[in-house]
């Protein structure tokens, strides 16, 4: 579509995005090792190896020297398709870039996004293959980690907050209410009111409810106003998530 | 111990007060010794829809400031032994109020009578705070339009949040949705939100459903509260809402459109 609206002598335009991605973290370097897990991952849940791009991140590895090239192919073989490398010293990120891979330095936060997150973006995998996938990867942040449940209907005026976490509301938000979450936010009724994800910036947080009817949705900053929002979906059971920079609001089926 | 129950709705307008003083009548009626206290102070209004306003020396101020006793202040109806009025004050401010002063004259209250009505004043401030804290249920009126309705929502959250019962941790303030002004024929034109939009969205019990009638105009000018008036649809919805409020298990009428009979018509007879 940009294409289109871009002055014809244009060959491309440079975008910022945010792309799902599976991070692979490497527990040993040892090859063989990885192999072994990867088919018995493989023979579990083939659909999430679809050629699924995957950034390896070597940060627990306290190695100066990794046999990167041996991983990347032990992971092609496995139809993973390493992209780039995070973390490391700098023998590994001239490696990396060796082989044509790009570098990414140490992920300061420490902790991955639940791969939940990530089966939802991919349209093509199974549900059973995200949640194989998720099983041995780090603990998804959600409701027991930090989350928040609210029992009962969300009235005007009230604001709800889970600052850590998801937020469940087991009842509506009506009108004039206001429900945050740094997570996603999930409503067990109708959404009446506004509702914010991803408060501190998390581009993978989503809203679900059961009746769509918001004031405002905003995913990491990203907003839509009622107004904005196809009539077509209103008063649907709906996820909506960040689909680039634009909200993207689907029905559940 | 009497029950405190207050009559809210964040929005004004909506018949706090006709339904206050209907209600109380109702309880009255039905053999309960019960006072009605005008939270709206500044804007003194019960005492003209109970038919008193020529008998009010003393008031609620007065009385937490100490300047009269409490059964000085105290008004009997004229029509029901048991009932009785604590008028507001039409020369001072809400700002009299103090929260000590009204638990004092609650509790004294709360020691001679079965029901405590508290008429809230309108808005979300202190006056409509006041009338709700020491609250054991409430009575939230709503009219079939969605300010109203989103008024309603912003008072059950304050009746969740900034009352006693919510400060202690204690037991929820019961609350009931009234809904007046209801026109069925309105809300078959889509002039006025229907019953089941209203309790969808405020999501609490429904207590009675108060028809659109002259008869309530008609009550308030006399100062006869509209109870008395048996024979018309919104005393009849009253007297039903009280029998509700006393426990018992009573149909639903008025919410649906009957067109009147031809004999009716004829005879003027049947509801007014």
């Amino acid at each position: 579509m940009s294409l289109k609206l871009d002055r014809e002598r244009m060959a491309f335009t440079f975008k910022g995005g945010m792309l799902p991605m599976t991070v692979m973290e490497l527990a040993s370097a040892d090859p063989e090792r990885i192999r072994e897990q990867l088919a018995g991952k493989l023979s579990q849940s083939p659909a999430f190896f679809q050629h699924t791009p995957v950034v390896l991140s070597v940060e627990k590895l306290d190695e100066p020297h990794l046999a990167l090239e041996r991983i990347c192919a032990v992971c092609r073989a496995h139809k993973l398709l390493p992209v780039a490398v995070r973390g490391g010293a700098d023998p590994v990120k001239q490696s990396a870039w060796a082989l044509g891979l790009g570098w990414f330095p140490p992920h300061e936060g420490g902790r991955g996004r639940a791969l939940e997150s990530v089966a939802v973006g991919e349209p093509e995998a199974t549900p059973d293959a995200g949640e194989g996938a998720e099983a041995e990867l780090e603990t998804p942040p959600g409701v027991t980690s930090g989350g928040r449940i609210f029992r009962g209907t969300v009235r005007s005026g009230q604001q709800i907050t889970a600052p850590e976490g998801d937020l469940v509301v087991v009842g509506s938000v009506n009108a004039g209410a206001e429900v945050l979450a740094a997570g996603s936010v999930h409503v067990y009724g109708a959404l009446r009111g506004r509702a914010l994800a991803g408060i501190h910036g998390d581009p993978l947080a989503s809203i679900f409810c059961r009746e769509l009817h918001a004031e405002l949705l905003s995913v990491a900053g990203n907003y839509k106003r009622l107004e904005d929002i196809d009539r077509r979906l209103l008063g649907a059971a709906v996820q909506v998530r960040l689909d680039g920079d634009q909200l993207g609001i689907a029905a559940l089926a | 111990m009497a029950k405190i129950i207050v009559v809210t709705s964040g929005k004004g307008g909506v018949g706090k007060t006709t339904s206050a003083a209907a209600i109380a009548t109702g309880l009255a009626l039905r053999g309960n010794k019960t006072v009605v206290i005008d939270f709206d102070v500044g804007l003194r209004n019960l005492d003209l829809i109970m038919g008193c306003e020529r008998r009010v020396v003393y008031d609620l101020v007065n009385v937490i400031q100490g300047e009269a006793g409490l059964s000085q202040a105290l008004i009997r109806d004229k029509r029901v032994d048991n009932l009785h009025i604590l008028p507001a004050s039409q020369t001072r401010d809400k700002d009299a109020l103090t929260l000590e002063g009204v638990e004092k004259v609650l509790d004294t209250l709360s020691k001679d009578f079965d029901y405590i009505l508290c008429d809230s004043p309108a808005g979300i401030e202190r006056g409509a705070q006041l009338a709700m804290y020491f609250a054991d249920e409430a009575i939230v009126v709503t009219n079939p339009e969605v300010s109203s309705v989103r008024d309603s929502d912003r008072i059950l959250g304050l009746l969740a949040s900034k009352t006693r019962r919510a400060e202690r941790g204690a037991e929820e303030i019961k609350e009931h949705l009234l809904i007046t002004r209801y026109n069925p024929l309105r809300v078959d034109s889509g002039d006025m939100l229907n019953l089941d939009d209203i309790r969808e969205i405020l999501a609490i019990d429904l207590i009675g459903l108060i028809p659109e009638s002259e008869a309530v105009l008609r009550a308030s000018n006399q100062g006869v509260p509209v109870t008395h008036d048996g024979d018309s649809d919104a005393g009849q919805a009253y007297a039903d809402t009280v029998s509700r409020l006393l426990g018992e298990d009573v149909p639903l009428r008025f919410h649906e459109y009957q067109k009147k009979s031809l004999l009716s018509r004829m005879f003027g007879g049947g509801r007014r």
